[in-house]
């Protein structure tokens, strides 16, 4: 009896004493994924790589804004979003206790802007994404034409983009044709003037 | 000969049960003035039995959901609290119903698991009815995939009304002129770029990310104050005073990599 009273003082109490004190969790814990929509850009990463289509976007160009949601109740806490997001803007924090009375409860929404393009001014990206592009290429850059130049290429929708390349190259043809043609003809103009 | 078939006119739509008012009356009691024991019944609607295997660590020693009276029987006849896990197959939507109809009202139904709140992973499976939510009415969803042991023993305290939710449904509306940081602008974006991918195929994303952090954050500070050392000699020091080999490692490449950058040569 003696022994097994020593035994039990030994071995101390296994239990936790979670509801009473706060649970300690490990560190790289994979718990509820937290969201800073200040330093998200939106840019739908996250949306893509979410196996669980836990995480969604809404685009509408109507009201010019688009809307990021995560519902808990479908995520699997995988990690995906953290991986693939380009600001850290999402991370998955240590707090698990995620229990709802209500299904409402479980999702988190924030709602950006969309830019309109510099060429033709319809929506078609989130003004934070083309603002964070516009200065991250903006850092690279040689001199500030070339960063008024590139914030410009982001600016621009890739329908716009399509059609400048189009008039680009279409113009580069030209130019090629006219070339060819006059070289074409002073080469000539040349072999008549040097056979006898 | 075969008219098309209107993909809705496959799907059977079921009106999910409902609960008369008394029963709800009797359940507010019940919650109110709950002097004894929670008797719980799990019912798997299809899951992975990885939320089963979490709800039998929650009754072992060591989480002892025992000690709150918390105790899981083996027949719905017993049950208070049904337990619905994974999402409701096609096939184990009856089954899930009968035993829902067996349990004694007042009865609480808890939504348990990703599948069990929503369908989870499953939830647009050609076999997938969706949440619990769609067959019975559910009073507290606890999601995770599974949800630890810990977080079972919360999802039950908020169910017998113990502890408050924490989780409040929340929107976020862009501020004007809200922007994301860039992030070390006095780092070259390139080489930035070369350092991250340096450390997340050393050590992963979440490990790389941290180590990359602390590395370049060791390289915003030559820059900002360049002390007596060098930066080759600030990195070589960096790289001694680590004291776990792996990291030693990892920041050893990194120090490398800034090396070559510095030197115009291909990664």
């Amino acid at each position: 009896m003696l022994k097994l009273l020593k035994e039990i003082l030994r071995t101390g109490e296994a239990t936790v004493k979670y509801p009473f004190a706060p649970m300690e969790v490990c560190k790289d814990f994979r718990g509820k994924p937290e969201h800073r929509a200040e330093d998200c850009i939106a840019c739908a990463a996250c949306t893509v790589a979410c196996p669980a289509n836990a995480i969604q976007m809404e685009t509408d160009t109507a009201a010019g804004s688009r809307t990021w949601s995560i519902n808990y109740g479908r995520c699997v806490f995988c990690g995906r979003c953290e991986e693939s997001c380009p600001t850290g803007a999402i991370r998955l924090s240590a707090d698990f206790e995620l229990a709802v009375g209500s299904k409402a409860d479980l999702t988190r929404k924030a709602v950006f802007t969309l830019a309109g393009c510099a060429c033709c001014g319809k929506p078609f990206a989130p003004a934070k994404e083309v603002d964070y592009v516009a200065r991250l290429l903006g850092q690279s850059a040689r001199s500030a034409e070339e960063a008024e130049r590139l914030r410009l290429t982001a600016a621009t929708c890739p329908a716009c983009k399509r059609a400048q390349d189009v008039q680009q190259i279409a113009g580069m043809g030209i130019a090629r044709q006219m070339d060819a043609g006059h070289s074409e003809s002073e080469h000539a103009v040349k072999e008549r003037e040097t056979t006898p | 000969m075969n008219a098309p078939l209107a993909p809705n006119a496959l799907v059977a739509e079921m009106s999910p049960v409902s609960t008369s008012d008394q029963i709800a009356t009797m359940k507010t009691a019940l919650l109110k003035n709950i002097q004894r024991s929670a008797y719980v019944y799990r019912v798997d609607c299809g899951g992975c039995n990885g939320c089963e295997i979490e709800i039998f660590s929650s009754i072992t020693p060591v989480f002892d959901a025992e000690r709150f009276g918390i105790k899981v029987v083996a027949s719905p006849r017993h049950a208070d609290i049904l337990l619905f896990t994974g999402a409701v197959t096609r096939s184990m939507r009856m089954p899930a119903l009968r035993a829902y109809e067996a349990a004694p009202d007042p009865k609480i139904v808890v939504s348990y698991g990703a599948c069990g709140c929503t369908g989870g992973i499953f939830h647009d499976l050609y076999c997938v009815w969706g949440g619990t939510d769609n067959i019975v009415p559910v009073d507290v969803y606890i999601p995770g995939c599974p949800p630890t042991p810990a977080a079972t023993i919360h999802g039950f305290a908020v169910a017998l009304g113990l502890l408050e939710q924490k989780l409040k449904a929340e929107t976020h509306v862009e501020a004007a002129g809200e922007a994301a940081a860039l992030p070390h602008p006095d780092i070259p974006y390139a080489l930035r770029v070369r350092l991250e991918r340096e450390a997340r195929r050393m050590a992963g994303y979440r490990q790389g990310r941290t180590i990359v952090e602390e590395f370049m954050a060791l390289l915003e500070g030559h820059a900002r104050a360049p002390g007596a050392l060098t930066l080759p000699d600030r990195m070589t020091a960096a790289v001694g005073a680590e004291r776990d080999p792996r990291r030693a490692e990892i920041i050893g490449r990194l120090a490398e990599v800034v090396q070559r950058t510095i030197r115009g040569e291909a990664p």
